[in-house]
């Protein structure tokens, strides 16, 4: 496989600059709000907070408690989000090698949907481990979503994409089928659950923080381990196999690890599309289709384009919030357009 | 740092205390009062601070005269008047933490749908929360006695109480006991895109009662969607629009007037369709008994026609 990488350089300089602006835009979005405060008050309570440093605290309390317990959780949820969106677009996109693929192709927005409204429609209330009803019970839909699509899909051993990619498509418009009827027979609690279907960080906190964040970890080490096979799969299936890939654990492996991480980022915070088809195809774009930069490179602009996205969310119109699947797509769509059009005889795959 | 702040706090308020002569509020031990979620809630002092995170409570705390101490409200609280030009917090269902934390409000009023997300996310913030559930007549009444209560304004709320019970009871005492067979058969409509209504075990089905009418939908549970042909087979005697939803107009009342396929019921052809302002009744404040007298007015015109 006569793969050459000329531009080991420029993709270095790439990794460190989305790595200036991925701490640049954080620090941006911890300072904007819809209570205004001063940007060094920001930086100081921020500071204060680190072992070692010392500040004497002359803000009031309640600045306080808006950038550490409001802001700080937001901006970190909307981070570790955006980059397991993205990172598990590309892979799903890489794994099937059809660059429409998104995080939710096989099943698991609808199922984590399912799931979601039924917690809505519960007529009790529980909480265990910093986890509600909601979130757990749209995970649990999301990864029995995609079991059952992979159950149906498998063929002996082998599981072919393309019947994968069917058999979750018609589960999905099933699950949507029935997200739909429990929708209009759901009365008072219908605007909660559209709300949450369009997408929301407007009430993280900490503990949901510390849920996601090692789902995230894990499987974004887990899929950036197996870039290289992804690349190799890009070819046949058959020469991957040749060229020394055990392709179906791979495969396995790759499918389970994206969709971990998807269930667990939209289960706090609802199915926000756009980012995971978006941001891998912007990040191929311009600096082209090796999965080992490709992955990480993803990881760092999924994040700090859902940082973005969140902000305009909660500023544009403040104190209304937008619905932060909106921001994706008003922002995302003309973006990807302007790259397409720009880079004309790129070819994708 | 939860801690921190709450001994900074404690600190500020007992050299407050130590400070100002003994007023008669510093004076009021701590309060425990359940709210209408069977939450009990702890208050140190006459709240001096309130956010009403609905508009139901933002036009009870205006009736017991607490508007100077209503410093954060919604979007939609448009009633009374003066509730317009204070801070929003948000809306109704998305409420913006960081502009309520901003405020230091010493009471924030919730109500049921704060139930399961905001009022954790306030509560862990440090801050009182007090909800308000109201899904009859009596617990309107009821959670406005319980808003005089914590704002120590018991005294306001009960003759607000009274007077609004009076009202009920001049209505009541003519429909309690009316039978089946005079209550005309009645067609509430909150919107007509799809066409809905409000069914049973809403605050309009039982006001519609009350009112000495039979709900068309009372078979049908909250508010939910009704096909015209329900309606036509029904035949309501008296069709009663709500108005004022959304942008404001009188959508609901128009589509009543123009929909050919309405013409052939006897409230259209003895021209007994009404509009109602959506908010009357929609609202579980204290303009719920305005609603009731509406209504009795609009169903039996011969018993509650003002001249």
């Amino acid at each position: 496989m006569p793969i050459h990488f000329p531009h080991w350089r420029r993709r270095a300089y790439a990794i460190l600059g989305l790595l200036i602006a991925f701490g640049g835009v954080a620090a941006f979005a911890m300072t904007v709000g819809s209570v205004q405060i001063p940007f060094l008050t920001t930086c100081r309570v921020l500071l204060s907070q680190l072992p070692l440093v010392d500040i004497t605290p002359t803000w009031l309390s309640t600045t306080e408690t808006i950038i550490l317990e409001i802001r700080l959780p937001r901006v970190i949820l909307a981070g570790l989000v955006g980059a397991a969106l993205a990172i598990a677009g590309a892979t799903y996109q890489g794994l099937f090698r059809n660059p429409l693929a998104d995080p939710y192709l096989i099943g698991v927005a609808q199922g984590a949907a399912l799931g979601a409204v039924v917690g809505f429609l519960l007529p009790f209330d529980w909480h265990g481990m910093g986890v509600g009803v909601i979130p757990l019970l749209a995970f649990i839909g999301a990864l029995v979503s995609v079991a059952i699509v992979y159950s149906l899909a498998r063929v002996g051993k082998t599981l072919p994409m393309t019947t994968l990619i069917l058999a979750g498509v018609a589960l999905g418009a099933l699950w949507g089928s029935i997200v739909s009827y429990l929708i209009i027979t759901s009365g008072e609690k219908m605007h909660g659950i559209i709300f949450w279907l369009m997408g929301s960080f407007s009430l993280s906190e900490w503990s949901e923080v510390k849920v996601v964040l090692p789902y995230v970890v894990v499987g974004v080490v887990i899929i950036l381990l197996y870039a290289r096979s992804l690349n190799v799969m890009q070819l046949d299936e058959e020469q991957a196999q040749q060229l020394g890939i055990a392709v179906e654990k791979v495969k396995l492996i790759l499918l389970a690890a994206a969709t971990l991480i998807t269930a667990a980022a939209v289960s706090f915070v609802g199915t926000i599309g756009f980012v995971g088809i978006i941001t891998p195809h912007a990040v191929r774009l311009i600096w082209g289709p090796d999965h080992r930069f490709l992955l990480p490179l993803s990881v760092l602009s999924g994040a700090i384009f859902l940082i973005l996205a969140d902000l305009v969310a909660r500023t544009a119109l403040a104190p209304t919030e937008i619905p932060i699947g909106v921001i994706t797509a008003i922002c995302g769509a003309p973006f990807f357009l302007y790259l397409l059009r720009r880079k004309k005889r790129a070819v994708f795959f | 740092m939860r801690l921190v702040t709450l001994g900074i706090f404690v600190v500020l308020l007992s050299l407050f205390a130590a400070c100002a002569p003994p007023a008669e509020e510093v004076v009021s031990s701590t309060m425990e009062v359940a709210d209408q979620l069977g939450r009990v809630v702890k208050l140190d002092k006459i709240p001096e601070r309130i956010i009403s995170l609905s508009p139901s409570n933002t036009e009870i705390l205006f009736a017991l005269g607490l508007a100077d101490k209503v410093v954060g409200v919604t979007e939609y609280c448009d009633y009374p008047e003066a509730a317009k030009t204070i801070d929003k917090i948000g809306g109704f269902s998305t409420v913006d933490l960081e502009r309520v934390v901003a405020l230091s409000p010493d009471l924030v009023l919730a109500t049921e749908i704060h139930e399961a997300r905001i009022i954790p996310k306030l509560k862990a913030m440090g801050l009182t929360v007090f909800a308000l559930d109201p899904k009859t007549l009596g617990e309107v009444l009821e959670s406005i006695a319980l808003v005089g209560e914590v704002t120590g304004k018991g005294e306001e709320a009960s003759q607000l109480v009274a007077e609004m019970r009076s009202r009920i009871k001049v209505v009541t005492d003519k429909t309690d006991n009316m039978p089946e067979a005079q209550r005309p058969r009645v067609f509430y409509i909150t919107w007509h895109d799809p066409l809905m209504t409000p069914g049973a075990e809403t605050r309009h089905n039982e006001l519609i009662r009350m009112a000495g009418g039979t709900n068309i939908a009372r078979d049908l549970s909250g508010y939910a969607a009704i096909s015209l042909e329900a309606v036509i087979e029904a035949n309501p005697q008296v069709i009663i629009a709500g108005v004022g939803m959304g942008s404001g107009e009188d959508l609901t009342f128009r589509y009543v007037e123009t929909k050919p396929r309405l013409k052939s019921v006897d409230a259209c052809i003895n021209h007994k369709v009404y509009k109602i302002d959506v908010d009357l009744a929609g609202r579980p404040g204290p303009r719920i008994t305005d609603a009731l007298e509406q209504l009795a007015e609009f169903i039996h015109p011969e018993l509650f026609k003002k001249d």
